[in-house]
């Protein structure tokens, strides 16, 4: 089956974790995960800005990780990171903002992309709230 | 054919930016003119509300968002009357045409639609 | 269409009352994170919930907290959490 997974959780919350083993197990399971997308606060798991203390789990790193190794089409609202500051040199530089902390594999785009997915998939599941 | 996606928001207009992110969602489905419906429960009961002033907290009016439904052929919109009732709304006059839910219509809804979100 | 529900607050941060309106007779529940309390004997969260769905509960939440799946209730792992996503018609996450 061909799934479409969102993710609405930064990445230090339990949800990132959760959503991640998923997708790692939806792969294992010989199924296709046809888009990442990640919105509200999850826009934050593609920033590669954030430092993880050493003794804890660094999610971010382990999505791009992810990513990059299953060579997915990972998608972060636009809207969504720029009102959080997630920027890549593109809008960093259309805002005149110094901090660019979004970069390849992470792509910034629409929800429309959320809708596209989930009419491609065939199952869309939403990983969130905790 | 395209899939129906249902809604279901539940995040109060006053709670950070959650109702609007929700209905963002809704906004650009219409404008791909995907079959969407919004199903207002919980907290999002008080996003319907008539009268609300949220310059006065300065923020934006999410009841312009909400007017704009119909315009993007978003105009499926339930409200869950038992979130009414536990809020003192249920005869409350709201600021959209809605169709009032209860019971086992909730979930003959949620079973209708090929996908569904909660928010 | 059946659906299976994922919750993954504590039944005392977002009440159970919501989702068990929503359930239809074909639906299952998947209780991740704290939710997995719910499933607490003689919680009134339990109390509520027991009987009222097909339940499922992710195991590592439920080891991680020290709680056992009471009869009934079936542990999933990860793979079997996919299997069960494939099994029902859609996934609802309460986000």
């Amino acid at each position: 089956m061909k799934f479409a997974i969102a993710l609405f959780s930064p990445p230090h919350a339990p949800a990132s974790r959760r959503a991640l083993r998923f997708a790692e197990a939806v792969l294992a399971g010989g199924h296709e995960i046809v888009r990442l997308f990640f919105y509200r606060d999850g826009v934050y798991n593609a920033s590669s800005a954030l430092v993880a203390p050493q003794d804890e789990a660094d999610l971010a790193a382990q999505w791009r990780a992810f990513v990059s190794d299953h060579q997915l089409d990972a998608v972060v609202c636009i809207a969504a990171a720029l009102r959080r500051g997630v920027l890549n040199a593109e809008e960093a530089g259309r805002y005149g903002r110094e901090a660019v902390s979004v970069t390849a594999p992470w792509e910034l785009s629409g929800l429309g992309q959320l809708h596209e997915a989930a009419q491609m998939a065939d199952r869309l599941v939403c990983f969130g709230g905790d | 054919m395209a899939k129906s996606l249902l809604l279901i928001c539940r995040q109060s207009p006053w709670a950070g930016t959650a109702a609007r992110e929700a209905l963002d969602i809704a906004l650009a489905g219409g404008a791909f003119e995907l079959p969407i419906a919004l199903l207002f429960m919980d907290d999002g009961v008080l996003q319907l509300l008539p009268d609300q002033q949220p310059a006065l907290l300065e923020q934006k009016d999410l009841g312009a968002n909400l007017q704009a439904l119909p315009l993007f052929g978003v105009d499926q919109l339930y409200v869950c009357r038992d979130s009414l009732a536990r809020r003192g709304l249920a005869d409350a006059a709201l600021a959209l045409p809605t169709t009032p839910l209860q019971g086992a219509e909730l979930p003959a809804l949620v079973a209708r639609y090929d996908l569904v979100m909660t928010l | 269409m059946a659906t299976l529900h994922l919750l993954s607050q504590s039944p005392w941060r977002q009440p159970l009352d919501s989702v068990l309106r929503l359930l239809g007779a074909d639906d299952g529940l998947l209780l991740c994170g704290d939710a997995c309390h719910a499933l607490q004997p003689g919680s009134d969260a339990w109390t509520q919930l027991r009987g009222r769905t097909r339940l499922y509960a992710l195991e590592e939440d439920l080891l991680a907290r020290g709680l056992a799946a009471p009869e009934g209730v079936t542990a999933v792992d990860y793979p079997a959490f996919v299997a069960l996503c494939v099994q029902y018609d859609k996934v609802n996450g309460w986000l």
